[in-house]
């Protein structure tokens, strides 16, 4: 297999996946995907903070809480990098 | 504290000091794209009144506490008052208000209320259309991957196209929605 055949098959296959999260959003109400946001939130939140508990050896949730808003913050900071290439806004 | 119940004390905050608002950013989104989790709770705030911002913060100082220093947001909202949720300093509060831009402020006039078991309440957010053009607006390479994500689930023919041309003309982003429309894969 070339590399263009391996590019072309990775592209079908993102396309699959894109195509099948698309129209699983496409059955849900703007209601039931706000829904959607709140449990991802939370399920991520939870696993985040399980993580840093295992990876810090810490047992104690308040301190892993701590731990987990600095590397937010930080995430934040990544995020906020990237400034909007805003257009328009003295139009 | 769960995230839905972190929105329903900042909703009800406004509604008790009767502030208009709208969520935004990730909830926003996660209406017409594809939802996905977020670590704040984002809400846009008219501040037409007296000590608009002080009263809800005031009112939510039990839950959340909020900076002395607001931060300047120039290319997104304007004005952000940042605070950490009480006991859960992983997620976060954000009260941006709403300035004086006539795309921004038109966005905030036609806000659509709906209702969430969740939250318990009904919430006032953006048309699918204003989170479109402020994702083409805004530009980022994650903005624009949402603009398409909004195109492909609400399909072209259920949006109103021309209002999402006129803002795109005023901005000058037809060629970001162009190209957003153009990654949509055939099949779909």
């Amino acid at each position: 297999m070339t590399e263009e055949q391996r590019q072309a098959d990775l592209i079908k296959l993102q396309d699959a996946i894109y195509i099948d999260k698309v129209r699983r959003a496409r059955t849900l109400t703007p209601e039931e995907r706000l829904a959607d946001v709140f449990e991802l939130t939370n399920g991520v939140l939870e696993r985040m903070l399980d993580g840093v508990m295992w990876q810090k050896k810490i047992d104690d949730i308040d301190e892993a809480k701590l731990v987990l808003s600095h590397q937010i913050q930080r995430l934040r900071l990544v995020r906020d990098y990237e400034r909007p290439k805003l257009t328009g806004l003295h139009s | 504290m769960k995230v839905e119940t972190l929105a329903g004390e900042v909703v009800k905050a406004c509604v008790a000091e009767n502030v208009d608002y709208m969520i935004a950013s990730a909830f926003a989104y996660g209406m017409y794209g594809i939802p996905r989790s977020t670590k704040d709770v984002d809400i846009v705030l008219s501040v037409k009144g007296e000590n608009v911002i002080l009263r809800v913060i005031e009112r939510l100082s039990g839950q959340v506490e909020f900076g002395d220093q607001v931060q300047f947001d120039t290319l997104t909202w304007g004005k952000r008052h940042v605070g950490k949720v009480i006991g859960n300093p992983q997620l976060q509060v954000e009260l941006f208000e709403l300035f004086d831009d006539p795309f921004v402020l038109a966005q905030f006039e036609r806000k659509v209320l709906l209702y969430s078991p969740q939250v318990g309440a009904e919430i006032w957010a953006p048309t699918a259309e204003d989170v479109l053009v402020q994702k083409l607006r805004w530009g980022r390479a994650k903005d624009l991957d949402d603009a398409r994500d909004i195109i492909a689930i609400q399909e072209i023919k259920n949006l109103e196209m021309d209002y999402v041309h006129h803002w795109c003309g005023i901005h000058k982003s037809e060629e970001r929605l162009r190209e957003a429309i153009n990654r949509i894969p055939k099949d779909l």
